[in-house]
């Protein structure tokens, strides 16, 4: 599913660096670790605390039937869509950090995720009002698997005038583009906001709850309509490997090295979006996800794309899941949304690291 | 090879080159010189096929550099700009192995040919004992010469570099440029480049072409073109032009507000 973590040339290396592989193996096993133990803390852990004997006893289909339900409609399918949206913003934020080659670049950053926000926003109420307007007592979770496809169109389009209002000469330039990013996602959250004061009126407490990002009811249909989309990412993403190294270089570099600079950027830039938007789309903006993991990933993994690819995949994971796990166990029996908690989190590494830069 | 034919190039509007026909001779060093603004880099990128002309045709092998696809441009012809980005983190043979991408298909890892090319580049350019170190912590010399590797990493027989010596200082400079006589001497390698040291390129060129304001001034050996009425009337300034070494010109140079300075200064002599 994801790239070979070593590369020939890596793999041949250790004659001159004698703990060539194995610091990669530690990393890879540390991380996986971690998502196992956030994995079953998860399925373990919430309003009421299961014990050892009764998780196993409902994995194994063996619970009483509370203990089955809680498990498999409640907490397995939450947990593990917060894997695939961990996934989902960590991968994108790491994507169009390196399209862009700046470290600061996220999906929620570049108003990505706003515009993705708004059109979902915006079909929600209108379909919401459709769907009353014609049958009153069915307006239950108006269609959650629609919900991304406009996510993402609002996503494509946001992404694509960032990209466009972000090129100097013909090139892209870092700086704008995230400048443009970062007024275009404050203006698409006023039009949002404002969308919601206008005709939000019966559904507020629902849009806002999404709107910071919540894991909260997340059933498997979440889940569902999700990983297609993750399975699409990680593919392409695996074939986009080796461009990325080269997309590192100068513009100019890059196009002496035989790669075509616009269609590859314009293909990882579409990669990113799609994911960042689909998680949009069902579980809300989740912020800091996309910028922390990959900024982790980097430090730990060095220049080696493949690794950082891993890592980001595993401590995206973990992050999404540890965040939700927190939000819904600290104030229990009240919820605190996994973009409240992952923003709590993610905001004072994210002065460290602007503290940093040099 | 490699040859213009009445090329002009423009940003946007504003015109740069004018009217240039030229032809880079193969397996010779040919420096371009000139002064700030007068096209150098922009002729250097349109050779890349990194600027589409405005009119005329940048040809190599009688074809145009524009109508040949991008990866088989990447074969023959490697270019080195003049400050090359570092991804971060990079260890010395990641980066110059990234010269091979244009040999494999844009999915596959390198292979064990390629890794063999990256070592032989890292000898040839001396950074074999780096190959393990971050890019970043090298010094600008040893920079210059792990991206000089990933250029020959990349097994062209052209290789353009723009003002490979700017950031450089003296010693430095004048490594790289016998680096790169030394690859042109013992593996053919063409080389174009432009300079500011009008002494730099008299030494190392076997041509020069020098460029005023977008347009061709002269082309020719170093002894026959650099002589004091061109460089009073492309650089103006004032110069007496000794024979250097092997019959290569040597300037020494006054700008024109300095002339009445004294004469009596330290003088060296580059050898190599």
């Amino acid at each position: 599913m994801t790239h070979p973590a070593t590369t020939p040339n890596r793999a041949s290396s250790p004659g001159s660096r004698p703990s060539g592989a194995s610091p990669v193996a530690r990393l890879f096993l540390a991380g996986g670790l971690g998502l196992a133990i956030v994995l079953v803390a998860g399925v373990q852990l919430g309003a009421i605390n299961l014990s050892w004997a009764q998780v196993w006893a409902g994995l194994t289909g063996d619970g009483s039937e509370h203990v089955q339900r809680v498990i498999f409609e409640l907490r397995l399918p939450r947990t593990l869509t917060g894997v695939l949206i961990g996934i989902h913003f960590a991968l994108s934020g790491w994507l169009l950090q390196l399209l862009s080659r700046n470290p600061l670049a996220e999906a929620g950053i570049l108003g990505i995720s706003a515009g993705a926000s708004l059109v979902a926003v915006v079909a929600f109420i209108i379909g919401d009002w459709l769907v009353s307007s014609t049958n009153p007592y069915d307006n239950t979770s108006f269609a959650l698997q629609y919900l991304p496809l406009f996510a993402m169109a609002g996503g494509l389009v946001t992404a694509l005038a960032v990209y466009f209002l972000g090129m100097r000469h013909g090139h892209l330039s870092p700086v704008k583009m995230t400048l443009t990013g970062a007024v275009i996602a404050g203006m698409l959250h006023a039009l949002t906001t404002g969308a919601l004061a206008f005709w939000g009126h019966a559904h507020t407490e629902l849009v806002a709850q999404w709107l910071a990002g919540s894991l909260y009811g997340a059933e498997w249909q979440h889940l569902h309509t999700l990983l297609p989309w993750t399975l699409i990412g990680l593919a392409s993403i695996a074939l986009l490997v080796r461009p990325l190294e080269v997309m590192q270089l100068d513009d100019e570099h890059v196009c002496t090295l035989g790669l075509g600079l616009n269609r590859w950027r314009a293909f990882a830039l579409l990669i990113a979006t799609l994911l960042a938007a689909s998680a949009v789309g069902v579980v809300g903006p989740v912020g800091f996800i996309g910028l922390l993991i990959p900024h982790i990933s980097r430090r730990l993994a060095g220049a080696n794309l493949p690794v950082q690819l891993v890592l980001c995949v595993l401590l995206g994971a973990v992050l999404a899941v540890l965040a939700d796990l927190l939000g819904r166990t600290m104030f229990s029996p009240y919820e605190v949304p996994v973009g409240v908690v992952s923003a709590v989190l993610g905001v004072p590494f994210f002065l460290y690291l602007l503290s940093r830069q040099p | 090879m490699l040859r213009t034919e009445h090329l002009s190039l423009a940003y946007g509007d504003k015109p740069v080159v004018d009217n240039v026909s030229l032809a880079i001779p193969e397996g010779g060093i040919t420096c371009l010189l000139g002064p700030n603004g007068s096209g150098k880099s922009t002729l250097l990128k349109s050779f890349a096929g990194l600027l589409p002309p405005r009119s005329g045709q940048v040809f190599l092998d009688n074809r145009p550099v524009a109508q040949w696809d991008r990866r088989r441009l990447a074969l023959r012809l490697a270019m080195l700009p003049q400050k090359p980005i570092v991804p971060v983190g990079i260890r010395v043979r990641d980066l110059i192995a990234l010269g091979r991408f244009p040999h494999r298909k844009w999915w596959q890892r390198n292979l064990t040919t390629d890794d063999n090319v990256t070592i032989d580049a890292m000898a040839m350019t001396g950074v074999s004992d780096l190959a393990e170190r971050p890019v970043e912590a090298l010094s600008g010399g040893q920079q210059q010469r792990v991206w000089i590797a990933m250029a020959l990493a990349q097994e062209t027989d052209i290789l353009l570099l723009d003002e490979p010596t700017t950031f450089l200082d003296w010693g430095y400079q004048l490594e790289v440029l016998e680096l790169l006589s030394t690859l042109n001497r013992q593996h053919g390698l063409t080389v174009v480049m432009s300079l500011h040291d009008l002494n730099q390129a008299a030494q190392f060129a076997d041509r020069v072409a020098v460029l005023a304001d977008g347009q061709l001034d002269t082309i020719g050996s170093p002894a026959k073109v650099i002589t004091e009425s061109l460089v009073k009337r492309v650089f103006r300034v004032h110069t007496s032009i000794t024979a250097g070494r092997e019959g290569r010109p040597f300037c020494t140079g006054f700008a024109e507000s300095a002339q009445s300075r004294p004469r009596q200064r330290p003088h060296c002599t580059t050898t190599y």
